[in-house]
C-alpha cells in the first residue's frame, strides 16, 4: 500500500527556535531515515519543499487564470515536505510517522494513496 | 563472459558512431535514432549471454539497418526505393569521429530549446536511455520521452540535414554545444532540486562527452578550457559534503581528499591552451578553479590572482553570477564592506532577485563583517528561497550559527 506522510511548519520558525546542534541532528536523522527507507525498498519519494513564503496561488479571476503571491496561511499549517512510501500496511506507515514525530515533536498527517484499478 | 558494465561502456561509446553512420547514410535522423536505440537494447540482451561479437560496431550497424528496413517495409510500397537503398551495406570504414561530431552539432541545433538539446545529446550521443535521463533530471519518464520525441520532430520539421555546420557558423554552433555540456555538468554538480547535492551520473557524463569533444576538436581552446573547468571542479567532489549529505563550503573542505590527478590533468589542459588564441570564459573559470585547487589552505589562497581573473571575466563575459562571485573575491582582497558595496549593484537585477544566491552571498559577507543579526536574516531568506534540500539545510544551519554568535 502507498501512503503519503506530510510534515508541516517552516524554516524560519524552525531555525529561530532551534540550536545549531539540533539542526545538525535533524540533518543526520533525515539522512539516516531516508537511507533506511530506501534500503527497505519502501521509499517512493522524499520531497522537501521551498518555503511557503515563496508560494504562488493561481485563481480564476474574470474567467482568466491569474497567479498571485502566497497563500500567507499560518506558517505552522503549511506543507514543508512529504514522503511517499510503499509499505506493507497502515501500521508500518504509522510507525514510520511515529519515528519522525518522536524527533521533530510536530504532528504529521498520514493518508493512503490508492493505486489505480487493477489491469484487466 | 564480458561483465555487464564493460558492455554498457562499449555500447555507449559506439552509440553515436553507429547513429552517425546511419544518419549520414539515410538521412531521417528520427527513424535512425529509434532504430539505433533498438539495436542497443538487443545488444545489451544478447552480448551478455552470447559474448561480444568480433566487430561490435558492424553488428550494431547491421541490426539497426535491419530495424530501419523492417520499419520501412511495414509502412508501404511508396517506400520501396528507400528500402532498396537501405539494403546496401553501410560503409564501415567511414570516419566514425566525424559522424559523432556532426551528431553532436545536430543534437545541439539552435532550433531546439536548451532542455531539449540536453536531453537529445544525452540520448543520441551519450547513449543513455530515456529512463536514465528522466531519473537524472527528476522528471517522469513520460515527460522526458515526450521532450525527446518533440526534439526529434523539431529537427525533422526544420529540415536540418546530417552535415557539419557551414564554416561561417561553426564558432557559434560550437559555443552552443559547449553550453549544453556545461548545463549537464552544472545540473550534476549542484542539483537545482531534490534531496541530493550532486548527481555524479550527470557530472560523469558531461566529462565523458567533453573528453569526446576534446578528442574530436583538439585545436579548440574553448573545448580544452571547458574540460579543464569540469575536471578542476569535479576534483573537489568528495570534500563537498559529509557522510550525511550536508554541504561543506570550500573554506572548510579537507583538501587532502581532493583528487590531485584530476587537478594535474586540468591544469595541464589549461596551460596548453594559453598563448594559443583568445582566452574565453571557460578558460578563465578554469583558471580560477585552478588557483583554488592549488592552494594548500583557504588562508593561503591567492585571492588577488582570483580577483584579477574575475576582473577579466567581468570585462569579457559580464553576468550577474560573475559579479556575485567577484564580490566574494573583492571581500577577501579589500575587505567585506567593499564586497558588500559591489553586491549592492545587483539588487535591481531581476535575474538574481528570484534566486537564493544573492542572499546567501550577502549573508556570508555580512558574517565576515561581523554583522551577525543582518547575516542571519540573509541566510534565513536564502534558505526560504532555495529548492534544494541540502542547500536549505545548510543555509538554515548558517542562520542558526550566526544567531548563536551574536548572543
Amino acid at each position: 500500500m502507498k501512503y503519503i506522510l506530510m510534515m508541516f511548519g517552516d524554516q524560519a520558525s524552525m531555525t529561530q527556535a532551534r540550536s545549531v546542534d539540533w539542526i545538525r541532528e535533524m540533518i543526520r536523522f533525515m539522512h539516516t531515515l531516508n537511507a533506511d527507507l530506501e534500503a527497505a525498498g519502501e521509499l517512493v519519494a522524499a520531497i522537501g519543499l521551498a518555503d511557503a513564503s515563496q508560494a504562488k496561488t493561481v485563481r480564476i479571476i474574470d474567467g482568466m487564470p491569474v497567479p498571485s503571491d502566497g497563500p500567507f496561511a499560518e506558517s505552522k499549517e503549511s506543507l514543508a515536505g512529504y514522503w511517499i512510501l510503499d509499505v506493507e500496511d497502515e501500521a508500518r506507515a504509522l510507525a514510520i510517522a511515529g519515528r519522525v514525530v518522536a524527533f521533530t515533536q510536530g504532528a504529521m498527517e498520514v493518508r493512503a494513496v490508492p493505486d489505480g484499478p487493477p489491469d484487466l | 563472459m564480458t561483465p555487464p558494465a564493460a558492455i554498457e561502456d562499449l555500447l555507449r561509446e559506439l552509440a553515436p558512431q553507429v547513429l552517425g553512420a546511419l544518419a549520414r547514410r539515410y538521412g531521417q535522423f528520427n527513424a535512425c535514432e529509434d532504430a539505433v536505440q533498438e539495436a542497443l537494447l538487443a545488444a545489451a540482451l544478447q552480448w551478455g549471454t552470447d559474448g561480444v561479437p568480433d566487430n561490435p560496431r558492424a553488428w550494431l550497424t547491421t541490426v539497426a539497418s535491419r530495424r530501419l528496413v523492417d520499419e520501412w517495409r511495414s509502412e508501404s510500397a511508396r517506400r520501396r526505393r528507400e528500402e532498396a537503398s537501405a539494403l546496401d551495406p553501410v560503409p564501415a570504414e567511414a570516419a566514425a569521429s566525424d559522424d559523432t561530431l556532426t551528431l553532436l552539432f545536430l543534437c545541439c541545433h539552435p532550433s531546439l530549446s536548451p532542455p531539449s538539446q540536453v536531453a537529445l545529446t544525452l540520448r543520441a550521443v551519450g547513449g543513455l536511455t530515456t529512463t536514465e535521463i528522466a531519473k537524472a533530471f527528476l522528471v517522469p519518464e513520460a515527460t522526458m520521452a515526450q521532450r525527446i520525441s518533440r526534439a526529434k520532430q523539431t529537427i525533422k520539421a526544420a529540415g536540418v540535414s546530417f552535415a557539419m555546420p557551414a564554416a561561417a557558423e561553426l564558432g557559434d554552433r560550437l559555443r552552443g554545444v559547449l553550453h549544453v555540456l556545461y548545463l549537464v555538468f552544472n545540473e550534476g554538480y549542484t542539483s537545482s532540486a531534490g534531496a541530493d547535492l550532486q548527481r555524479t551520473d550527470l557530472t560523469g557524463e558531461a566529462i565523458r562527452l567533453a573528453r569526446l569533444l576534446r578528442a574530436l576538436a583538439p585545436a579548440e581552446g574553448a573545448v580544452a578550457g571547458l574540460l579543464a573547468l569540469m575536471l578542476l571542479t569535479d576534483a573537489r567532489r568528495a570534500a563537498r559534503s559529509d557522510e550525511y549529505g550536508s554541504i561543506i563550503p570550500l573554506t572548510e573542505q579537507d583538501r587532502s581528499s581532493w583528487q590531485h590527478d584530476l587537478i594535474a590533468e586540468g591544469v595541464a589542459l589549461l596551460t596548453a591552451t594559453l598563448g594559443r588564441g583568445p582566452v574565453g570564459p571557460y578558460q578563465l573559470q578554469a583558471a580560477i578553479a585552478a588557483v583554488h585547487d592549488e592552494a594548500v589552505s583557504d588562508a593561503e589562497t591567492d585571492w588577488p590572482q582570483i580577483l584579477a581573473l574575475y576582473d577579466v571575466l567581468d570585462r569579457t563575459s559580464p553576468s550577474p553570477i560573475v559579479t556575485l562571485n567577484r564580490a566574494v573575491a573583492v571581500a577577501r582582497v579589500h575587505g567585506p564592506r567593499a564586497g558588500l558595496a559591489l553586491l549592492g549593484t545587483l539588487d535591481a537585477d531581476d535575474r538574481l532577485a528570484q534566486t537564493h544566491r544573492l542572499d546567501a552571498v550577502r549573508g556570508h559577507l555580512l558574517e565576515l563583517a561581523g554583522d551577525f543579526p543582518a547575516a542571519r536574516e540573509c541566510y534565513q531568506r536564502a534558505a526560504n528561497k532555495t529548492g534544494s534540500m541540502p542547500e536549505q539545510r545548510y543555509l538554515a544551519l548558517r542562520a542558526a550559527q550566526v544567531a548563536q554568535s551574536s548572543e
